[in-house]
C-alpha cells in the first residue's frame, strides 16, 4: 500500500519534472482564453435574462428567458397571450381593439405594451450592461 | 438607482431615480405617480369630469373657473400657439374628431373645412384673476393632449425634488424630462426612436445625453393608416386638416416638458426648414428627420448627440 503511493509520487515528480516552458505557456494561454470567454459572451450577447410581467401596475410574474413557455394572462379584453421561445419573448394573442402588442412581434430586449388590458411586460429586465452605453429611456 | 411604471394618463409612466434608500425613493416616486393621476383627471378629454370637458361642455356660453394647473397648462398652450403661428393648435379637436385611425377613416374635405372654421388658439380667453377659461365659440374643442405628457413629467420632476430626490429621469411615454446625473456622474442616455422601424422592436436612430433638460417625440408613426400607399397620420396641420408631410419625426429638446412637447408637435407641422428656424428662435435644439430620412440637428447638440452605427 504504501509502496504504491511512493510510486504514484515518484510518478507525479517525474511529470512535474517534465513539463516545459512551453507546456505552461500553453496551460496559461488556454486559462485566459477560457476566462477571457466568459466575459466575450457576456458582452457579445447583451441579453436580457428574464421576462417580467406586469399586470394593472403590478409585478405578476418573473420567468427565466431560456426557457420556452406560453402564458395566458386574462384582462378586460380577455385572455391574452405571452410566448416565450429562443431567448425571445411575444404577444401571440389578444384581443383589444387594436392588437398593437402583437403587431410589435418578438422582442429580446424591450418592454411590450398592451395599453387596452394594462399589461406589461418587460424582457431582459434582470439584465442590463454595465458599459454606460445603456439608455436610461426611449423618446418617440 | 430605483426605477417603477405605471399606466397612467392612458399611457406608460416610468419613474427613475437615484437615491440611496429604496424606501425613500419607492416613497418619492409613488407621490409623483400620484401627482400625474391628479393632473391628468383635470385635462382629460375623454373624461366628462374633467376640467377640459367642462370647459368643451360650455362653449361659447360661459367661462369656467379651473384649477391653477389647468390655468398653467392652458396658458402655456397658448403661448406655443402663438410662438409657432398656429402650427400647433389646441383647438383642433374639432377636426382630429372626424380622422379615426385605427378604423382607417378619413374624412371627406367639405367635414374638413366646416370644422376647421372652429380651430383658432386665439378663441381661449383666460382670465387669471378670475381663474376662469372660456371658448368663444360654440362647439370649439379645447384637447391639451398635444402638451400635457410633457407638462406632467414637469409636474412630477417638481414633486420628485420636493421630497429630497437630487437626480432622476421621469418618461411619460415618450415625453421625458432629466434632472441631476446618472449614478456612474454621467448624463442621462436618451434613445430616439427610428421612424421607419426595421426589426420590429424599439429600434433606436440616435441617442442624446440630457441633464436637467426635457426632450419629446412627435412621429408620424404612432397613429396612422394607408390609403393607396399614402400614409395617413394623426398629426393635423391646422391650416389644412390634413396631416403634415414634411417629417417623420420631430424630437424637441427644451428645458421644461411642456415645451418640449408642445413645440415638437409645431415644428413637425413647420416642416424642416421653417421648423429650424422656430427652433433657432426658442434657443431650444432639435433632431429632425425629414420625409427622406435625413436626420437635421442643431448645432447645440454637438458632442452630445450621436446617431447609431448602420444609419
Amino acid at each position: 500500500m504504501r509502496r504504491r503511493v511512493l510510486k504514484e509520487d515518484l510518478r507525479l515528480k517525474k511529470i512535474i519534472k517534465n513539463i516545459t516552458l512551453a507546456d505552461w505557456t500553453l496551460f496559461l494561454v488556454l486559462l485566459v482564453v477560457s476566462v477571457a470567454g466568459i466575459f466575450i459572451t457576456k458582452e457579445a450577447l447583451p441579453r436580457g435574462t428574464d421576462v417580467t410581467i406586469e399586470i394593472n401596475g403590478e409585478p405578476a410574474y418573473t420567468f427565466p428567458l431560456n426557457v420556452d413557455r406560453t402564458i395566458p394572462v386574462s384582462g378586460p379584453y380577455g385572455d391574452t397571450l405571452i410566448e416565450i421561445k429562443s431567448g425571445r419573448a411575444r404577444i401571440r394573442e389578444a384581443h383589444c381593439p387594436n392588437r398593437v402588442c402583437v403587431k410589435q412581434g418578438w422582442v429580446s430586449k424591450g418592454v411590450i405594451i398592451c395599453l387596452p388590458n394594462k399589461i406589461l411586460v418587460f424582457v431582459g429586465s434582470g439584465g442590463g450592461d454595465k458599459s454606460g452605453k445603456e439608455i436610461d429611456a426611449v423618446t418617440g | 438607482m430605483y426605477k417603477k411604471s405605471r399606466m397612467l394618463m392612458d399611457t406608460f409612466v416610468t419613474i427613475t431615480v437615484v437615491s440611496g434608500s429604496a424606501d425613500e425613493a419607492d416613497e418619492a416616486i409613488e407621490k409623483a405617480f400620484s401627482a400625474i393621476e391628479r393632473f391628468g383627471a383635470l385635462i382629460n378629454f375623454f373624461s366628462d369630469k374633467s376640467e377640459v370637458a367642462e370647459i368643451n361642455r360650455k362653449a361659447g356660453m360661459s367661462e369656467v373657473r379651473v384649477s391653477p394647473a389647468t390655468i398653467d397648462i392652458v396658458e402655456r398652450a397658448v403661448y406655443v400657439a402663438a410662438k409657432s403661428g398656429g402650427a400647433f393648435d389646441p383647438t383642433i379637436g374639432p377636426v382630429t374628431k372626424l380622422w379615426d385611425f385605427t378604423k382607417k377613416k378619413k374624412p371627406s374635405g367639405v367635414r374638413i373645412r366646416n370644422n376647421l372654421r372652429l380651430v383658432n388658439y386665439q378663441n381661449i380667453i383666460i382670465n387669471r384673476d378670475k381663474q376662469t377659461v372660456f371658448l368663444k365659440e360654440k362647439d370649439m374643442l379645447l384637447d391639451l393632449g398635444g402638451i400635457a405628457k410633457g407638462y406632467a413629467a414637469d409636474l412630477a420632476v417638481i414633486n420628485l425634488q420636493q421630497n429630497g430626490i437630487k437626480s432622476g429621469l421621469v418618461a411619460v411615454a415618450g415625453d421625458i424630462r432629466g434632472f441631476g446625473s446618472r449614478p456612474d456622474g454621467g448624463e442621462w442616455k436618451i434613445g430616439v426612436k427610428n421612424p421607419r422601424q426595421r426589426n420590429g422592436s424599439d429600434e433606436i436612430i440616435a441617442r442624446i445625453s440630457l441633464s436637467n433638460k426635457a426632450v419629446s417625440t412627435s412621429g408620424d408613426y404612432e397613429r396612422y393608416f394607408f390609403i393607396n400607399g399614402r400614409r395617413f397620420h394623426h398629426l393635423l396641420d391646422p391650416k389644412t386638416g390634413y396631416p403634415a408631410e414634411c417629417c417623420r419625426s420631430v424630437s424637441m429638446i427644451a428645458d421644461e416638458g411642456v415645451f418640449a412637447d408642445g413645440f415638437s408637435t409645431a415644428v413637425f407641422i413647420l416642416g424642416p426648414k421653417k421648423g429650424l428656424e422656430l427652433v433657432q428662435a426658442l434657443g431650444m435644439d432639435a433632431i429632425i428627420i425629414d420625409n427622406n430620412g435625413k436626420i437635421h440637428a442643431t448645432p447645440g447638440l454637438e458632442g452630445r448627440f450621436e446617431i447609431e452605427e448602420n444609419h
